[in-house]
């Protein structure tokens, strides 16, 4: 989120770590038995390596709109990477055949929705888009 | 047998090609019932049934070379870059067709055309499977599949995904196989911190290489088995690699040399003969930084090719939307004791032999540099200098305008391409 940026960047020099609401969360269904999760299992589901949960149910992640400021900012914090990267990454899974990327939405209110309908569904909404139907399993450090 | 190969091309790329689609197809029926779905429907949201996808290059490249010595992106080309621009080396373009059957049963075809083997531009058929999830840590896929020889090679051609230009002629060059009709199993669990996954395939070769100018070496019903063991844990990602292949048919040494040579020096025939692919792969992936190190052995039961070793090591650091990388490879082959025919006389197939085998020599060393630049979404511009060095009498890993092998072991490549996917 490049607008947000230099305040971030100030607040860091500060040393002030008011949370932002517009960070993204990982977050999966109020329903889901998974209350934590660690920022290696959040890579391994949305980067198609391994989805199973510690619950035994297998992770559905879906992914925010490809523009869209909020997904830039969840990969960076999560991996450190930019969206090319993470769609040269798709490209060669999906060309070689392996596994499905998350899946795509078209706005964060679809996001939430397909999150509020599946106990199995994983997504990152900006906290200040989380309600009790949701619950936060991972935050990025600030 | 020159006018005959083109008519064998063709019923190749058509025969084989139905084949497997035929396969295919029936299979998709079988597993398309509707109870099949209702069982497999636990997503609560419904995902796009079929789907459409494609990359391509657009490339081209030359070398500085005035002599007969043309630069391949690997030994599946007939033809190279030379003094000119060309786009032979590296311009493809590819189409990917997934049908999703229920959430754990996949069909996918693709298709690629791309410069390769003696006529150019033919599509070849190069996937066409179906993918089921056994577990959901399990895949199993069964059809024309993609080979893993090494660490990235499944997506060698989709140059988007990859950093540079191509990958590596030096450790890539000699790989012939792209895919196979046969079947694969892999799967994945956690171990300590990170993931332990491996993969197992077995099947049989389609394809066909050029083996010298007008000739081309039959790979059809060449057995490939294989697998790898992988260990991941956070940027770390370690592969240990064995494949094997046995060959079928002979090499078309005897029409290359206009006499009945494998009859006398039997031990030079392919037909029958095991090869062993042995390969280590590293990869550091780490926010910007992307380095890749990979060792192959490739240990040849027929004294027809030498035995070869190879090496690589790529590092590239992303700079927002540019990525600057820099390689290293190198290649050496071995020779061992030539057969012989066991005539005490001078005669035409034992001064045949030395050379034959010296034609499968390499020896040589490139450097890399170049950058990506990721102009705007799905589109990347590649530009990219090689400096390859090596000795003059190690040929093999070039093509030749004509029978006459020469080069100075000294060349620069030149190449720039745009790569994109949609």
């Amino acid at each position: 989120m490049p607008r947000h940026r230099p305040i971030l960047l100030f607040c860091a020099l500060l040393g002030i770590t008011t949370p932002s609401s517009a960070e993204p969360v990982v977050v999966v269904n109020a329903a889901s038995s998974v209350v934590r999760l660690e920022r290696d299992e959040v890579v391994n589901i949305f980067l198609g390596r391994y989805r199973r949960l510690s619950t035994g149910a297998i992770a559905q992640p879906i992914d925010q709109p490809e523009r869209s400021p909020l997904r830039a900012d969840f990969y960076r914090r999560l991996v450190n990477k930019n969206v090319n990267e993470i769609d040269a990454y798709w490209s060669r899974l999906i060309f070689s055949g392996k596994t499905a990327p998350p899946l795509r939405t078209v706005s964060s209110q679809e996001v939430a929705t397909l999150l509020a309908g599946n106990p199995d569904a994983i997504a990152y909404l900006e906290r200040g888009q989380i309600d009790k139907r949701f619950r936060i399993v991972l935050e990025f450090p600030r | 047998m020159l006018s005959a190969r083109p008519a064998t091309r063709t019923d190749k790329t058509t025969r084989l090609g139905k084949h497997t689609l035929i396969g295919v197809l029936a299979g998709l029926l079988l597993i398309c019932s509707p109870r099949t779905w209702a069982v497999e429907a636990p997503l609560a949201w419904d995902k796009p049934a079929f789907s459409l996808h494609g990359f391509g290059t657009l490339g081209i490249s030359r070398t500085d070379q005035s002599d007969n010595a043309e630069y391949v992106r690997d030994l599946s080309q007939a033809r190279g870059a030379g003094s000119n621009w060309t786009g032979k080396v590296d311009s493809l373009l590819g189409i990917q067709a997934n049908y999703q059957f229920g959430p754990r049963t996949e069909g996918v075809l693709q298709a690629i055309t791309r410069h390769h083997g003696e006529e150019g531009y033919d599509p070849e058929l190069t996937w066409a499977f179906l993918r089921h999830e056994v577990l959901p840590d399990m895949s199993l896929r069964v059809g024309r599949l993609g080979t893993e020889f090494y660490m990235l090679g499944d997506t060698r051609l989709v140059g988007y995904s990859n950093i540079s230009m191509r990958p590596p002629p030096d450790f890539y060059g000699t790989l012939i196989f792209s895919y196979i009709d046969g079947i694969d199993v892999s799967a994945t669990r956690p171990l300590a911190t990170g993931l332990l996954s491996g993969k197992l395939f077995a099947g049989i070769s389609p394809e066909q290489v050029p083996f010298s100018p007008g000739l081309t070496w039959n790979l059809r019903g060449t057995k490939l088995l294989g697998g790898y063991l992988e260990y991941r844990n956070g940027a770390w990602q370690l592969r240990y690699s064995q494949a094997r292949s046995r060959f079928k048919h002979k090499l078309p040494t005897d029409e290359l040399l206009g006499f009945a040579y494998l009859a006398q020096v039997p031990e030079m025939d392919m037909a029958g003969q095991w090869a062993r692919f042995d390969s280590i792969g590293l990869v550091h992936d780490d926010g910007p930084l992307n380095i890749q190190l990979m060792l192959n052995r490739i240990k040849q039961d027929s004294p027809a090719y030498e035995d070869s070793r190879a090496g690589y090591l790529l590092a590239a650091y992303r700079l927002g939307d540019f990525t600057p990388y820099l390689g290293f490879s190198r290649s050496l082959t071995g020779s061992e004791a030539l057969p012989l025919t066991g005539d005490p006389m001078p005669n035409l197939a034992d001064s045949a032999t030395p050379s034959l085998v010296a034609q499968t020599q390499v020896d040589q060393h490139s450097y890399t540099l170049g950058g990506r630049w990721d102009i705007r979404r799905n589109l990347a511009l590649k530009a990219q200098l090689d400096w390859i060095r090596g000795a003059p009498e190690a040929t093999f890993l070039f093509k030749f305008k004509t029978g006459d092998k020469r080069w100075d072991g000294d060349m620069t490549v030149y190449s720039l391409a745009l790569d994109f996917v949609f």
